[in-house]
C-alpha cells in the first residue's frame, strides 16, 4: 500500500536553528512518537524500531535509515527507511525527504514529502485509516520537534538523547480517523 | 399436477413451518463451537503478512515457553509426515502449512495449540517468523507477462497458466461476428467476493488412541467427501474417521473446500493425544477460505438490424489466486460457465477460459451458485442489455426476439448442454406485469426530461443445476449421485438419512415433506437425520442447488419402494390381490370398495407384526439416486432504481423477482429462498469486494470494508412463480436456493446503466458504490 504524504509548517524560528534539528537523525527520531535510533552504524546509517499501535495490533518495526543525502546549503534531507515488525506482522519503508526554508517574514517553514510502503496486517486496514495514522504521526512529530525547538531556544536541550519509546495512541488514532473522515472532501 | 395431500399430511405444496427453526430460534441449535469434550485444547494459525515472501526462519521456542502452549506445529513438521501439502478438490494441490515461501496474505504458516483459545492467541503472536519478501504478482492480466514472478516453482510447468478451456464452435462464430450487421461488445469485470456465512469454519477433532477413530466435528457441506479425503490424505482407514456436520450456519460454496486448519487439528490431535477445537476468526474467513468469482469477462454478440442474435463470443481470465482451489467438478475447469449462452436460441456460440495464478487467496468456490453460472448468467444478462442500447431497442423486446421458444425443448445449446424444459416469455411477461413495464416506462421517459435518473433493469437468466449425472459428474473421481434411506417405523413413523447436508435450507422440512407426498406419513412425524457419516448413506452433499433435484430424487424414489412393499403388505391384509388395490396419499383401498382400505400407519405395523410369509420383516428402501440430466430453473427479475444525484446513492424503489424451479416442495421455503439470495445480490452488486492492493494486501478482510447488508439497505422483494416442471426429476423438481443470486446482479446493474444509459453510460463494473457512480455523474455533468 503506497501512499504519499506531503505536509509542511511554520515555526517561528530561524530556518537555521530548525535544520540544526532536522539534519540530526537522532533528534528527528525523538520527536516521532514511539521511535528510537537504537545503533548508528556509520554517519549515515542508524538502526533504530519505531512501535505504532492501531487499535488490538501493535507493530514493532525494526529497521534502518539512511541518509541518501543531505545538502546544508540548501537545507534538503533525504531519508529512506525500512523496517520490518519484529513478530511477522509486515514491513513498511519509506522515502522522507524534508526541507527547511527562510520565510520572508521572519520565522520558517519545513516542508516533508513522504513516500510510504505498507505491507502486512497494517496495511489491511486501508489507505484511509493508514493515512490518518500518518497525519497523527506527523502532528504528534510537529508538536514535539516546535517543543524541541522552544528548549534549544531556552538551553535546556539535550541534544539527541533518545527518550522513552512511546506508540502512538490506538484509541486517539481511531477517533482522528474517523473525524478526519467527516473533515475530508472527496477528491475532485 | 402433483395429488394435493391434506394439511395433516403436509405433502408438497404446503407452507408448512420450518421444523428446524424451533431449535434455532431458541438457541438451542448445536453449532461447531458449541461442541465441548472433555480435555478439549484451542488452536489458533500464524499467518503471513505478506503475499509472496520466502520464509528463512521460522522461531517457535518464545511461544512454546508460553504457560499452556502444547505444541507449535510448522510446515517442516508436517512434511515429515508428507502432510505440508494436501490435495484441493480441483487437480491441484495446496500448503497445509507453509513451507519454503508464502503466496498470499493470511496463508497458514504455524499452528499453536494451548489449553485454551486465549493462550493459543497470545502464543500465536510469539511465533517468529523471519520472510524475504518477493515480487508480487496481483494482476491477473500480466500473469502470463514474460517478466512475470513464477508463483508455483513447486509445479512442473514454469508458467502461472493453471489452464487454458475451450468450448464451442470457434471458426463458426467468428465467421458469424465478421458477417453480422451489428456487434455488442462488453467487458464485464465480476469482481472477488466472498460468501461471508454468519458462521465461520471451524473443527473439533477427536482421537479415540484405544479404538483408533477418528471422529472430526466439521463445519462441512459435504462430509461424505470430506471423509474420503481424509482417508487418502492422510491414510487413515476409512471406517474409522467420523466426520460429523452438526448445524451449519450457512455455508453458501464457503464450507465445500477441506481447509489447513481441519488438517492441522487433526495431526495435533493425533499427537498430543487430545481433542483439538479450531475456530477461524471473521477476518480468517474473509482472508483465506474459499472466495468466488474474480472473472475478468467479455462478451459479444452478432445480430441482425432487428436485434435476432446468432452468435456469442466470450473471453474469460479467470483470478485463482495461489492455488485453484475451485471446487467443481472435475471435467469442468470453469465450472459450468459454459451456460453463458442463457435463455436464448443462438445459432453459434465460443467460449473460452484462461486460469491463471495470483498471489491472493486460493479458490474459487460457487457461492450460491452451480459451478460459475452467476457469473455466465450476469455476462449475458449484460451483454444483451448493451445490444439492445446499441440497437435503441427495448431490453425486454430484444429478449423476447431471443429467447429459446417452449416448444424447443429439449434444447441442445450450441456448448453442449441439454435444457430440460422451459417458458422464458412466460417469467418475463409475469414479472413485466407485475412490475407495470410500460407504465414505469413512461414515467422513466418524463423523469430523464426533467433530469431525474431512473432506471429499470430486467434479467431473464437460466441456471443449470443438480449435479449431476455420472457419466459427467464428478469431484476427485466421486460421482455425484446422491442418496436417501427411510425407515418406517411400526408405529407409522419414520426417520430418513441423506448423503446432502443442509447449511440452512429448510431439508428436515422439505425432505420430510417429499415423504408425506409419496407415502401420506405426516411431514411431521417424518425426522430428517444428515451429516452423519458413520449413519447417513453416502452423498456428496449441499452445494450447486443440487439436495432436491438429487437427494430429494432419492427421497422419492425410497419412498416409492416403501409403497411397493407397502401395497404388498395392504393386500395380504385386505385379503386382495395387488392389481385390485388403488392408492391414494396415506392409504390403500380395494377398487370399487372404498371403505375397505388400510392405512400406511396399519400397514407399517404389519411390516413387524403381521407380514406375510417368506416376506422380509421391516419397512424401509436405500436409493442412489443418479440423475439422468441436471435441471434448469430460471426466472426474470426486474429491479427499478432512482439515483441521487447528490451522493451517488441508488435507491432500489422495487424489485420483482419471477421464479421457474418446476414443482415446488413449500411454498414459504422457495419465498425464504428467494429472500435471501436476493440480498446477497443486492450485497454483491452494491457493497462487496475483496480487491488486493499492489503489495498484495487485502482490501475488504473484514466487516468493516466487507460489508453485508442489513434490513435497513435490503427493499422489499416482490416474488412470483410461473411452474414448468423438470420432465426427467421423480416429482418435476428444479432446485431454487441460487436462482436469486445468480440472477439478481445483472438486473441491479442494468437498472443502474439504463438510469444513466442517456448519458453514454454502457458498463459500469459491481459494486456500484455511492462513490463509483458519484464519479460518473461528476464526469457527466450532471451532479447536484
Amino acid at each position: 500500500m503506497a501512499i504519499k504524504i506531503e505536509k509542511s509548517f511554520q515555526a517561528p524560528e530561524a530556518a537555521a536553528e530548525v535544520w540544526k534539528i532536522l539534519s540530526d537523525p537522532r533528534s528527528v527520531a525523538s520527536c516521532v512518537p514511539g521511535a528510537q535510533v537504537t545503533e548508528a552504524v556509520d554517519d549515515r546509517t542508524y538502526k533504530g524500531v519505531i512501535k505504532v499501535k492501531l487499535g488490538p495490533t501493535v507493530t514493532d518495526y525494526k529497521g534502518e535509515a539512511h541518509i541518501e543525502r543531505l545538502d546544508d546549503q540548501n537545507r534538503v534531507i533525504e531519508m529512506i527507511g525500512k523496517g520490518q515488525d519484529v513478530r511477522g506482522k509486515g514491513s513498511a519503508s519509506m522515502k522522507m525527504t524534508g526541507m527547511v526554508r527562510e520565510l520572508p517574514a521572519g520565522g520558517s517553514e519545513v516542508v516533508t514529502i513522504s513516500e510510504l510502503n505498507v505491507v502486512g496486517i497494517l496495511a489491511q486496514m486501508g489507505n484511509r485509516m493508514i493515512q490518518e495514522v500518518a497525519n497523527q504521526m506527523f502532528e504528534q512529530f510537529t508538536k514535539n520537534l516546535r517543543q524541541r525547538l522552544q528548549q534549544q531556544a531556552s538551553g535546556t536541550a539535550v541534544s539527541g538523547a533518545p527518550e522513552e519509546v512511546k506508540p502512538i495512541d490506538a484509541g486517539s488514532v481511531a477517533a482522528s480517523a474517523v473525524l478526519g473522515l467527516f473533515k475530508s472532501k472527496p477528491k475532485e | 399436477m402433483l395429488t394435493k395431500t391434506s394439511p395433516e399430511i403436509g405433502g408438497m405444496g404446503h407452507p408448512i413451518k420450518r421444523k428446524e427453526d424451533l431449535r434455532f430460534i431458541q438457541g438451542k441449535g448445536n453449532y461447531i463451537d458449541d461442541v465441548q469434550l472433555p480435555g478439549m485444547v484451542y488452536g489458533q494459525m500464524v499467518r503471513s503478512p505478506y503475499a509472496h515472501a520466502r520464509i528463512t526462519a521460522i522461531r517457535t521456542e518464545e511461544a512454546k515457553k508460553l504457560p499452556g502452549v502444547l505444541a507449535v506445529i510448522t510446515g517442516e513438521d508436517l512434511a515429515k509426515a508428507n502432510l505440508a501439502w494436501m490435495p484441493t478438490l480441483f487437480h491441484d494441490k495446496q500448503m497445509v502449512l507453509a513451507t519454503g515461501k508464502v503466496l498470499f496474505q493470511s496463508q497458514e504458516v504455524a499452528f499453536v495449540v494451548a489449553e485454551d483459545r486465549y493462550t493459543a492467541a497470545d502464543a500465536a503472536e510469539l511465533v517468529e517468523v523471519d520472510y524475504e519478501e518477493l515480487p508480487v504478482l496481483v494482476d491477473p492480466h500480466k500473469a502470463q507477462d514474460a517478466d512475470a514472478p513464477i508463483l508455483r516453482d513447486d509445479r512442473e510447468e514454469k508458467s502461472n497458466l493453471i489452464f487454458h478451456w475451450e468450448v464451442g464452435d470457434r471458426a463458426a462464430t467468428e465467421q458469424q461476428m465478421k458477417s453480422a450487421p451489428v456487434t455488442a461488445l462488453v467487458k464485464a469485470f465480476f469482481p472477488r467476493c466472498h460468501p461471508a456465512p454468519l458462521e465461520t469454519c471451524g473443527c473439533v477433532i477427536d482421537f479415540n488412541s484405544a479404538t483408533g477413530k477418528l471422529t472430526a466435528w466439521i463445519t462441512s457441506q459435504a462430509p461424505h467427501a470430506h471423509r474420503t479425503v481424509f482417508a487418502l490424505v492422510a491414510g487413515l482407514p476409512e471406517q474409522n474417521i467420523r466426520v460429523i456436520s452438526p448445524d451449519i450456519g450457512g455455508g453458501f460454496g464457503n464450507k465445500v473446500p477441506v481447509y489447513p486448519g481441519y488438517v492441522c487439528a487433526a495431526v495435533a490431535a493425533l499427537t498430543i493425544g487430545r481433542p483439538v477445537k479450531w475456530i477461524e476468526t471473521r477476518s480468517e474467513n474473509l482472508q483465506s477460505t474459499g472466495f468466488a468469482r474474480d472473472y475478468h469477462m467479455e462478451a459479444e454478440l452478432a445480430a441482425d438490424k432487428d436485434g435476432r442474435v446468432s452468435a456469442l463470443r466470450v473471453k474469460t481470465l479467470a483470478d485463482h489466486g495461489a492455488f485453484n482451489a475451485a471446487a467443481q467438478p472435475t471435467k469442468f475447469p470453469a465450472g459450468l460457465f459454459s451456460i453463458c449462452t442463457g435463455s436464448y436460441d443462438f445459432s453459434q456460440a465460443f467460449c473460452e477460459v484462461d486460469g491463471v495464478y495470483t498471489n491472493k487467496a486460493p479458490g474459487g468456490i460457487a457461492y450460491r451458485c452451480s459451478f460459475r453460472v452467476t457469473e455466465a448468467a450476469y455476462l449475458i444478462e449484460r451483454a444483451m442489455d448493451v445490444l439492445a442500447q446499441e440497437l435503441k431497442l427495448d431490453p425486454a423486446e430484444l429478449r423476447r426476439r431471443n429467447f429459446i421458444p417452449p416448444e424447443k425443448f429439449p434444447y441442445p445449446s450450441p456448448l453442449g448442454w441439454n435444457y430440460d424444459s422451459g417458458n422464458y416469455q412466460g417469467a418475463l411477461d409475469l414479472a413485466l406485469e407485475k412490475i407495470g413495464y410500460n407504465e414505469l416506462r413512461k414515467e422513466q421517459a418524463e423523469k430523464r426530461k426533467r433530469g431525474e435518473l431512473m432506471g429499470i433493469g430486467i434479467s431473464s437468466f437460466t441456471e443449470i443445476v443438480g449435479a449431476g449425472p455420472s457419466h459427467t459428474f464428478d469431484i476427485l473421481g466421486l460421482k455425484m449421485f446422491d442418496s436417501a434411506e427411510l425407515r418406517v417405523h411400526p408405529t407409522g413413523k419414520a426417520i430418513m438419512r441423506m448423503g446432502t447436508k443442509s447449511q440452512g435450507q429448510g431439508h428436515e422440512t422439505t425432505y420430510a415433506q417429499i415423504v408425506a407426498q409419496e407415502l401420506g406419513i405426516p411431514a411431521a412425524d417424518v425426522a430428517i437425520e444428515e451429516g452423519d457419516t458413520d449413519t447417513a448413506p453416502y452423498g456428496l452433499g449441499t452445494y450447486a442447488s443440487r439436495s432436491t433435484p438429487t437427494s430429494g430424487a432419492a427421497a422419492a424414489l425410497a419412498a416409492r419402494k416403501v409403497r411397493e412393499k407397502a401395497r404388498k403388505i395392504a393386500a395380504h391384509l385386505l385379503e386382495v390381490s395387488e392389481e385390485d388395490l388403488e392408492w391414494e396419499p396415506g392409504k390403500f383401498s380395494v377398487k370399487g370398495a372404498p371403505g375397505k382400505s388400510k392405512t400406511i400407519q396399519e400397514i407399517a405395523f404389519a411390516a413387524y407384526t403381521n407380514f406375510p410369509q417368506g416376506m422380509e420383516p421391516g419397512l424401509e428402501a436405500v436409493h442412489y439416486y443418479d440423475p439422468p440430466n441436471l435441471t434448469f430453473p430460471f426466472g426474470t427479475y426486474i429491479a427499478v432504481v432512482d439515483i441521487d444525484k447528490g451522493t451517488g446513492e441508488v435507491k432500489i424503489r422495487r424489485f420483482v423477482a419471477v421464479d421457474d424451479c418446476g414443482n415446488i416442495i413449500n411454498p414459504m421455503i422457495v419465498e425464504g429462498q428467494v429472500h435471501g439470495g436476493l440480498t446477497e445480490g443486492l450485497a454483491i452488486a452494491f457493497m462487496q469486494e475483496i480487491s488486493y492492493d499492489e503489495s498484495g494486501n487485502v482490501q475488504g478482510g473484514t466487516f468493516m470494508d466487507y460489508l453485508v447488508p442489513t434490513a435497513v439497505e435490503t427493499p422489499s422483494w416482490e416474488t412470483g412463480n410461473t411452474c414448468t416442471p423438470s420432465p426427467h426429476h421423480p416429482f418435476g423438481a428444479k432446485g431454487v436456493g441460487e436462482s436469486p443470486n445468480v440472477g439478481s446482479p445483472a438486473a441491479f446493474v442494468n437498472a443502474v446503466v439504463d438510469a444513466l444509459s442517456h448519458l453514454g453510460v454502457k458498463h459500469i463494473d459491481m459494486p456500484l458504490s455511492p462513490w463509483k457512480i458519484w464519479q460518473i455523474l461528476k464526469e457527466k455533468g450532471v451532479t447536484q
